[in-house]
């Protein structure tokens, strides 16, 4: 089989791909849509946060220590927690311990069972491997955990007296609940599934197009996206479910109405994109 | 018939944004009996009904169902002796049948199954047309909304029921229909909000709440 190799990129050809950056704010400029600025931020953001990422991660490939690993999908976390929060428009103080809950069994679950079972690592904290698949299935826990805890509370906070009319009629809290439950998991799970369904006949996923630039061979790259994919829908699975059970206690009063003060004074930012 | 008062309110305090809707109101009404509440808006009469199902928290009194102190502890089975008709109720989503099937998934409801089989009998008392149960139920109007929300009520066998303004989408003739049902039944405590209590003619004492200030009661919870 013919070798493949991976070209790397050298500083000066990625500045040049910056080069690029002037056809999306050429349009936006354009037709004076007010995105600029956000959009210019978040390019430096990323730019800076890769680097930073690129030269931790060196570091810890290098490393190889799992407490590394470890503190490294710690800090995964509790970005993601936060971001959760700020997304789905909900205080952070009352909800950060069960919403890091919910994303830390739905990110370790799936991420174990990958390395432990599908690729028998020994070392569950292998950097090479769970640094990268835990990125991807937080990624996407991440998507779904905004979509999902915001349309749970701000589905009951619409319909406040149909669920205070469940609870008349005899309903306990989370039998009262369970249809807007419902309602935010299709929100949640929809891209996802959509995603699933059209994965390699509408784009080829970060994975597997990260793995055959690795120099694998395309069918090793395939195995491993399906084995993602899965893993993804456990972990999103679990997030969402787990998050909207475990933050039921601080959102309700003793008599099952809803706490308003739940929710935060400044709107919600808008939900981020991550793919596997 | 047991001694205790189906519905005893005492001293009932309420305040919204520092605002007092309701300042010490009492009232005991016996298993059986049919009161209507009156008063000028913001008086507080829907906020009574709210405490007694545990949707608002007084600041201060208390209130027994069927002798039991109401508590976020017992709140839970002591809403299953109390059914609630708001005056445009949301019933959720479905057909009729779905509405009027839903409650009984529910853990506290699922010996009264059997109840469903009474569906026809109770619509026909309330003047529903049978071919009612397979609509979608937002294509209802309010009166038929209301009166979905009272066969709800009665097939889940609640003996207490709260009607806020339950007849204000009625024509007479259903009016008179539903009347006629709570007269007939004696074993029916029924506590309603009216600002025409000249309609619900089965009332058997007017409680008339004092003044407040005009608007609206707010959407408080507990």
């Amino acid at each position: 089989m013919m070798a493949i190799r991976t070209v790397d990129i050298g500083f000066p050809q990625l500045a040049l791909a910056y080069a690029l950056l002037i056809i999306p704010f050429g349009l936006l400029l354009w037709y004076r849509i007010p995105m600029l600025g956000r959009t210019a931020l978040a390019v430096v953001r990323m730019t800076v946060q890769l680097l930073f990422v690129g030269v931790y991660l060196q570091f810890v490939f290098r490393a190889n220590s799992p407490w590394l690993v470890a503190a490294w999908l710690v800090v995964m976390l509790v970005v993601a927690d936060f971001s959760i929060l700020r997304g789905s428009g909900l205080r952070l103080g009352r909800f950060l311990l069960p919403v890091l809950a919910g994303l830390l069994v739905g990110t370790i679950v799936p991420l174990f069972f990958f390395l432990g079972v599908i690729l028998q690592q020994p070392n569950l904290l292998e950097a090479q491997y769970a640094i990268p698949i835990a990125g991807m299935i937080l990624g996407n826990c991440l998507r779904t955990g905004i979509i999902g805890l915001r349309d749970f509370y701000s589905g009951i906070r619409t319909s406040e007296k149909a669920f205070l009319h469940s609870l008349g009629q005899g309903a306990r809290l989370h039998e009262a609940v369970r249809p807007f439950y419902r309602n935010a998991v299709v929100a949640a799970l929809a891209p996802s599934v959509a995603a699933i369904a059209t994965i390699g006949l509408v784009a080829l996923p970060g994975m597997m197009t990260g793995v055959i630039i690795g120099g694998a061979n395309p069918m090793t790259a395939i195995k491993y996206q399906i084995a993602i994919m899965i893993a993804i829908l456990v972990g999103i699975t679990l997030t969402i479910t787990l998050t909207i059970w475990l933050t039921l206690k601080p959102s309700f009063t003793a008599y099952g109405t809803l706490d308003h003060a739940i929710f935060a004074k400044n709107k919600p930012r808008g939900t981020r994109r991550a793919r596997g | 018939m047991d001694d205790h008062a189906a519905i005893e309110i005492d001293a009932l305090t309420v305040g919204f944004g520092g605002r007092a809707v309701l300042g010490g109101f009492s009232l005991r009404l016996g298993v059986g009996e049919k009161a209507t509440l009156t008063g000028r808006s913001g008086s507080g009469k829907t906020t009574v009904l709210r405490c007694i199902l545990g949707f608002v928290v007084p600041d201060a009194g208390a209130i027994r169902i069927n002798g039991e102190a109401l508590t976020a502890r017992s709140v839970w089975h002591l809403r299953r002796e109390l059914a609630y008709v708001a005056q445009e109720p949301e019933l959720g989503d479905g057909t009729v049948r779905d509405v009027l099937e839903r409650p009984f998934a529910y853990h506290a409801n699922a010996d009264l199954r059997d109840n469903l089989a009474r569906v026809d009998e109770f619509f026909g008392e309330f003047l529903l047309p049978r071919s009612l149960l397979g609509d979608d139920v937002t294509t209802l109007s309010a009166g038929e909304k209301q009166r979905v929300a009272i066969v709800s009520a009665v097939l889940l066998d609640r003996r207490i029921i709260l009607l806020d303004e339950a007849s204000s989408a009625l024509d007479k003739t259903s009016e008179k229909a539903i009347a006629d049902f709570f007269r007939s039944r004696a074993d029916l405590t029924v506590l309603s909000v009216s600002h025409n209590p000249e309609g619900l003619s089965f009332s058997g004492q007017l409680v008339e709440l004092p003044g407040g200030p005009n608007g609206e009661e707010p959407e408080g919870s507990a």
